[in-house]
């Protein structure tokens, strides 16, 4: 496996910088190594190589003296990732340390961060969508946010680049609003999902009910292995069968030769040369020995994850740019987005009590887009649209059940009652007060000032909300479900883990941070291709997305560098 | 056992309920109490007795092995031990004290230390009174979550610990590590028990 080359000490000058090594960071690097550009990846923390440094992939709970549950010690170190309720001590390591990078909640928001190479590619959920004309179009149309400098069309053939080389599964359905990706076979539904499939596509026009696309190989692709079906992702896949930096365009990266990764190397703010009229370098702080240096390069492509791609930029000032480099629009940290979350319906199936399932299959249902699609599907109560992810399983909870002892004992060995769940995830539309801003009154434990976060779901997202609840248990009783719960868990921004926007791309430098290829637009040598370049957030997971933009950007700044233009 | 000790581990050493006369069966039943073949991190000896004797009437041994014979008894002490913090390991002996107090109350002795047809009397209340879990998604409780009580969180803690054990999981339930593909819709009696990976 890598080997890689983190030798950064002799070596101050690159053709590229990338800042960042997550899902959109290894793309860049990928794309411009294998280009021929002398790469630098800054990563603020540590190497984590692929298969050797993922420990807990193969523990079962007994493995482990405490079965996942969490030390004090480790409570308070993960007390904002906690919220989420997804860290044990399985995926502990890949969380970021909340004590040592605190933040401030102007109003409530999850920041969930993942401070080692990989990134959050190694915790992602791997669903993976492709954007349509509806989403681009979407700020044009209706006169939220600025319009998007680029349609379908342009990223079409980046979107078909980067799913050839992750390797995407899925089923394809021609529908407008969610275009198919070049698919690997797709996962299988389980017997209740199917069940509920064709109830709800025979009682409601228009909806669909497909197994989840997802950034799994169910095939062996590209020297990777298929999915085995344990469901243990976010430990790190010894089979590489999901997408991540670490098992598939990093060690692409590094086979070129031209990469170098330098780990704990804190990106402290991007040097522009106000005579050059270009940034000319990065100046980093080493997390470990507190030493600042300077790496200079012809290109940097920004891919820090939305947030903090945006503090960078924010601290980076200089003559020309006082307020953050970039931030002629005054836009720099405003129009934050995210998804809606948890909020849905489930309930029991019957009728099945004889089926069960092998495997655990690392992926759910979806149910496409099927509001504000055109004339017909038009709701005056909230603008754009959800999506569904979901699905069923046996599940149960034996402790509710009113009773012990030795019957009690064996009937709770045997899979509980089949349950079925719709959770929506809705568009938030644009707003120019949900915004980020330096906080320098809170320092991080390299004392640098920290980001004062200030953001809300708005009159439009709870309407949407409103609509995915009353859908949802609509849908579900049409299907015969029974015992039907209606929920809205009314989490605050982050909970999706889809922050996007806060250095947005559009057609005019007043009014947007980038331009169509996402260059800076008063520094065209800074890209930025990571979630924070997001103009508006669709409905669907945006993962896919930032892999597209970015390997867009990359081969645009290696054209443009030929053509002597940056 | 010394009686002033006796109260101060059972939390009753504050208001009126001393002077009743089940306090005093209670002290006596202490000298009938199953001694524990293991140290607790946590526990005092009277609350691992609580716990043992209820996870053994909850999950007791069959032709299976019971919740005592996989010692969750044991890993419940170590949990509470390791992971809660102060504040919770406190909830934790109140709760013990409180849940004796009212078997002692209701029944003349603290749970370890009453007749069989007592306790299972006990926990057919305790069945009707505690509060229910309400359902998850991707790991987080929907909607607003009631109180649970002590009961039926440790029950629920109980059953964790049973079913993550080596000796369940991987002998008693069904053990896949690497399934390879996925079955969407297979005959139960194909399968058997649960599968014990989630």
């Amino acid at each position: 496996m890598a080997n890689y080359n983190i030798d950064a000490k002799k070596e101050l000058t690159y053709d590229a910088i990338v800042i960042g090594s997550g899902i959109s960071g290894g793309w860049a690097a990928k794309e411009l190594c294998e280009k021929g550009l002398k790469t630098l990846v800054l990563e603020r923390g540590r190497i984590v190589e692929h298969v050797k440094d993922y420990p807990t992939m193969n523990l079962d709970p007994w493995d482990t003296e405490l079965r996942g549950g969490l030390t004090p010690e480790q409570k308070k170190k993960h007390q904002v990732s906690m919220r989420s309720n997804w860290v044990g001590t399985d995926t502990a390591h890949f969380w970021a340390d909340d004590e040592a990078n605190p933040y401030t909640e102007v109003k409530p928001f999850l920041w969930l961060r993942g401070h080692q190479m990989g990134g959050r590619s190694l915790l992602w959920g791997k669903q993976t969508y492709r954007w349509s004309d509806l989403d681009f179009e979407a700020n044009a149309k209706d006169g939220h946010g600025v319009d998007w400098p680029m349609r379908y069309k342009d990223i079409e053939p980046w979107y078909t680049h980067v799913e050839k080389f992750a390797g995407i599964s899925g089923e394809p359905l021609g529908l407008p609003q969610l275009p198919d990706s070049h698919f690997l076979p797709p996962m299988e539904l389980n017997c209740v999902e199917k069940h509920v499939k064709s109830r709800i596509e025979k009682e409601f026009d228009g909806r669909h009910l497909i197994i989840g696309r997802c950034a799994h190989l169910t095939v062996p692709h590209n020297g990777r292995g298929q999915c085995q079906n344990r469901n243990r992702c976010s430990r790190g896949c010894p089979y590489g069968a999901y997408f991540s930096s670490n098992s598939v365009t990093l060690p692409a990266a590094h086979a070129t030769g031209n990469l170098t990764i330098r780990p704990f190397s804190i990106v402290q703010s991007i040097i522009y040369d106000d005579t050059k009229g270009k940034a000319t370098g990065v100046r980093i702080i080493d997390a470990e020995t507190n030493e600042d240096i300077e790496y200079s390069a012809k290109v940097i492509f920004c891919n820090a994850s939305t947030l903090s791609t945006t503090q960078i930029l924010l601290n980076s000032k200089s003559n020309r740019f006082e307020n953050g480099l970039g931030n002629d629009s005054g836009e720099l940290g405003h129009n934050l987005m995210d998804h809606t979350y948890r909020v849905g319906a489930m309930g029991k199936v019957e009728g099945f009590e004889d089926k069960y399932y092998k495997g655990r299959r690392p992926n759910g249902i979806y149910i496409p887009r099927y509001w504000n699609i055109d004339e017909k599907s038009k709701n005056d109560k909230f603008l754009r649209g959800f999506g569904y992810q979901g699905g069923g399983y046996r599940g149960g909870n034996a402790a509710n059940i009113e009773d012990f002892g030795a019957d009690y004992k064996d009937s709770i060995l045997k899979p509980g009652p089949w349950e079925f769940f719709i959770t929506g995830f809705a568009e938030c539309l644009p707003y120019h007060d949900n915004q980020v801003s330096l906080n320098a009154d809170v320092l991080d434990k390299w004392g640098q000032p920290t980001l004062a976060i200030d953001a809300e779901f708005k009159e439009n997202e709870k309407a949407a909300n409103k609509q995915i609840q009353e859908d949802g248990v609509e849908m579900l009783e049409k299907s015969g479900l029974k015992d039907i719960i209606g929920f809205d868990n009314e989490h605050p921004p982050g909970y999706g883990v889809h922050e996007m926007g806060t250095a947005r791309m559009g057609l005019d430098p007043k009014t947007s941070v980038l331009n169509g290829f996402n260059q800076v637009h008063a520094a065209k040598n800074v890209f930025v291709t990571d979630g924070a370049c997001m103009t508006s957030s669709s409905c669907v997971n945006p993962s896919l997305t930032y892999m597209a933009i970015t390997a867009r950007a990359a081969n645009h700044a290696v054209a443009e560098l030929k053509k002597m233009n940056l | 056992m010394d009686r002033r000790k006796a109260l101060k581990k059972t939390g009753l050493l504050a208001g009126a309920a001393l002077a009743t006369p089940s306090i005093l069966s209670l002290l006596q039943a202490c000298k009938s109490e199953p001694r524990l073949t293991w140290k607790p991190e946590f526990f005092t000896h009277d609350e691992a007795s609580t716990i043992g004797t209820l996870v053994d009437m909850i999950l007791p041994r069959t032709d299976t092995p019971g919740a005592l014979d996989v010692k969750v008894d044991v890993f419940i002490d170590k949990v509470i031990a390791q992971t809660y913090d102060e504040i919770g390991q406190q909830n934790i002996r109140n709760e013990i004290a409180i849940f004796n107090k009212r078997c002692a109350e209701n029944f003349g002795a603290a749970f370890a230390s009453l007749d069989e047809s007592k306790k299972v009397e006990v926990l057919r209340a305790e069945e009707k009174s505690s509060g229910k879990f309400n359902p998850g998604v991707w790991g987080t409780t929907i909607g607003t979550q009631e109180p649970i009580g002590f009961y039926r969180s440790m029950k629920s803690m109980a059953i964790w610990a049973y079913f993550t054990s080596g000796e369940i999981g991987e002998k008693v339930l069904n053990y896949d590590p690497i399934p390879g593909e996925y079955d969407g819709c297979k005959p139960l009696s194909e399968v058997g028990n649960r599968w014990s990976l989630g």
